[in-house]
């Protein structure tokens, strides 16, 4: 009886299965947009997963080529909309450094709060969004009230909560805290934004002891993010993959370490860097990033320097012929433009580097072999935004 | 007058100050793989053949600790332009490819360049060296015309199937502007503040560069 039982088990063995196709998209909550993903999966395995994308490709590299510099802004920071405001600095830098301009401390010690408030807003996003995908839907609520909280203060400043349009060329916008719009000096940041911005990191940095205490005791979320979607470092940096990702699977690089597109220099603050690169690691890492965001802001507004907003450039901006590849750390990793200028109104050629993009280049590799369970862990553990992956 | 001692060590010095670390390694790289090194405006670039482009990065990778592909594009270089001023002066008309690869220690990024015919462009593919370059390819693949031989899979990556032309060629017409004219100035407001005396009423960066 046994042996009978033995040879048919034998025979289930060597049955040929024809793979399926699961088509998950464009349109699923898990896919953060518009992310189409065709799986072939052998049981509960996928054999292979070919993501299709193009969706929300909106041409911005051509768009820029019809374009002058300062109308430029307001297409970068709708690249990655979840964090506008750090896409538009690297741009500026860029074209700065081909007209021989630099913003004022103060200007660029602005855009480094700002960037840091961003950074903060992307990564409590997907504070929000990771466990509520993975059903645990009471992070959301704290994270959420957060970040509404520094979106009013990046509101406050710049006029706008996700498209702020802020930085121009040599400086930032000139703010109007209050009355009509003049000319005078003395205009600055709204009087109570540093005060409250404070005030504001304190309630971020225990809103990030909430979610910790909800999330990283909680054995579903444990069971579902420990050593699942293991990415060695290696592998993360032949695809390109950078920030978060990149930090949770060991490698601690961080442009703001080793860069000079913002006055980081001076600042106390860790990389935080994961074990395993795995799903629970990059969940890690951006929780610890708020803190050193906040951390990193506290300093800048201890130290702010004073002085004008804007660097003397000329009426019409024009930028002088040459070439500049200016990358920055954004929320998401590395953001960069490559700048060619012949001399004109607008750049000849505008290559947009978006981190998202590569980030989303290792899915089909991550995903080979992995449960169809795991997909939604793993994706949204990368954290992509959809805008920044299509350009 | 001749320069003292203590004149020419703080000339010294001051050269190797100005020496980036970046030009250096840039420099060294371009020495190694037959290159030719550039470094302007903080960027360095190192030109090689197309024919060498493959062997390059892989020497980029393997001898110099530059495993972080950051992006691959390509530029149109064209004296005929459908968008955008044509250049001025002219420019040898070529595809240029671009490849930006990086240590993950000091950040030192160095993008490799190699000028392609404009009449059947082509060029190793390096998905072999960089596997992330097979989204970067299969982009430019689709937006420039560009073939990469030895790509797994260069089907179009944006586009939907059975899109023809190349957008990002500096031929291609933006076809939103061919239907809409820009709007230029027509439906900008004057400034609340604009009177006489601010410039008379003129805004600069409201006119279209092109198209």
């Amino acid at each position: 009886m046994l042996a009978h039982h033995l040879s048919e088990a034998a025979v289930s063995v060597e049955l040929e299965t024809e793979g399926m196709t699961l088509n998950i998209g464009p349109q699923h909550p898990s896919t953060h947009g518009v992310l189409r993903l065709v799986a072939t999966i052998d049981g509960e395995r996928a054999t292979d997963v070919r993501p299709v994308i193009g969706y929300m490709h909106r041409g911005y590299e051509k768009l820029a080529e019809v374009r002058t510099y300062p109308q430029i802004t307001t297409i970068v920071n709708r690249i990655d909309w979840v964090s506008g405001f750090a896409n538009e600095v690297p741009f500026i830098v860029a074209a700065e450094r081909l007209m021989g301009v630099e913003a004022p401390p103060r200007a660029q010690w602005i855009r480094l709060v700002l960037t840091e408030m961003a950074r903060i807003s992307s990564h409590l996003v997907f504070m929000a969004s990771y466990p509520l995908e993975l059903g645990a839907a009471t992070p959301l609520f704290f994270a959420l009230r957060e970040r509404e909280r520094v979106l009013d203060l990046l509101e406050s400043v710049t006029g706008g909560r996700f498209h702020p349009n802020f930085n121009r060329i040599g400086g930032v916008k000139p703010v109007y805290a209050a009355g009509p719009v003049t000319k005078k000096a003395g205009m600055d940041i709204p009087a109570a934004f540093l005060a409250e911005t404070r005030d504001a990191m304190d309630k971020v940095e225990s809103t990030c002891e909430e979610i910790e205490n909800l999330v990283a005791g909680n054995e579903v979320f444990l069971a579902r993010t420990k050593g699942v979607g293991v990415i060695p470092v290696e592998k993360a940096a032949s695809y390109g993959v950078s920030g978060p990702n990149l930090r949770a699977s060991g490698c601690g690089f961080d442009l703001r370490k080793t860069s000079d597109y913002l006055p980081y220099d001076g600042f106390d603050f860790d990389i935080p860097t994961g074990e395993n690169g795995d799903c629970w690691d990059r969940w890690w890492v951006r929780l610890e990033e708020i803190r050193q965001s906040a951390r990193i802001i506290r300093q800048a507004i201890d130290g702010i320097p004073s002085g004008p907003l804007q660097a003397k450039v000329p009426r019409i901006i024009k930028v002088p012929a040459g070439e500049t590849y200016v990358r920055a750390e954004n929320p998401k990793g590395e953001m960069g433009y490559h700048l060619v200028s012949l001399g004109g109104l607008g750049p000849y050629r505008l290559k947009i580097r978006s981190a998202s993009f590569s980030n989303l280049s290792i899915l089909p590799w991550i995903l080979q072999g992995a449960l169809v369970p795991d997909f939604i862990a793993i994706m949204g553990s990368i954290d992509f935004v959809l805008g920044d992956v299509d350009r | 007058m001749t320069a003292g001692p203590s004149e020419t060590v703080a000339a010294e010095a001051a050269v190797a100050e100005a020496a980036d670390p970046l030009a250096e390694l840039a420099g060294q790289v371009a020495a190694a793989v037959g290159g030719r090194a550039e470094y302007a405006h903080g960027t360095a670039k190192i030109r090689v053949d197309a024919s060498a482009w493959k062997e390059a990065l892989t020497a980029a990778r393997d001898r110099f600790g530059l495993v972080f592909l950051s992006w691959l594009s390509a530029i149109d270089w064209s004296n005929e332009t459908a968008v955008g001023d044509p250049p001025d002066p002219p420019v040898e008309e070529r595809y240029e490819m671009l490849c930006a690869v990086s240590d993950l220690d000091e950040g030192r990024l160095v993008l490799f360049s190699a000028d392609i015919g404009r009449g059947d462009p082509s060029i190793d593919s390096l998905c072999g060296v960089y596997p992330g370059a097979n989204w970067h390819e299969r982009e430019a693949a689709e937006m420039f015309g560009i073939d990469f031989a030895g790509h797994p899979d260069l089907t179009k990556l944006y586009l939907p199937d059975g899109f023809e032309g190349y957008p990002l060629r500096k031929s291609y017409p933006l076809l939103s502007r061919e239907v809409k004219p820009w709007p230029g100035k027509v439906d900008v407001e004057d400034m609340p503040e604009a009177g006489p005396d601010a410039g008379n009423g003129t805004r600069p960066s409201t006119e279209n560069p092109g198209a």
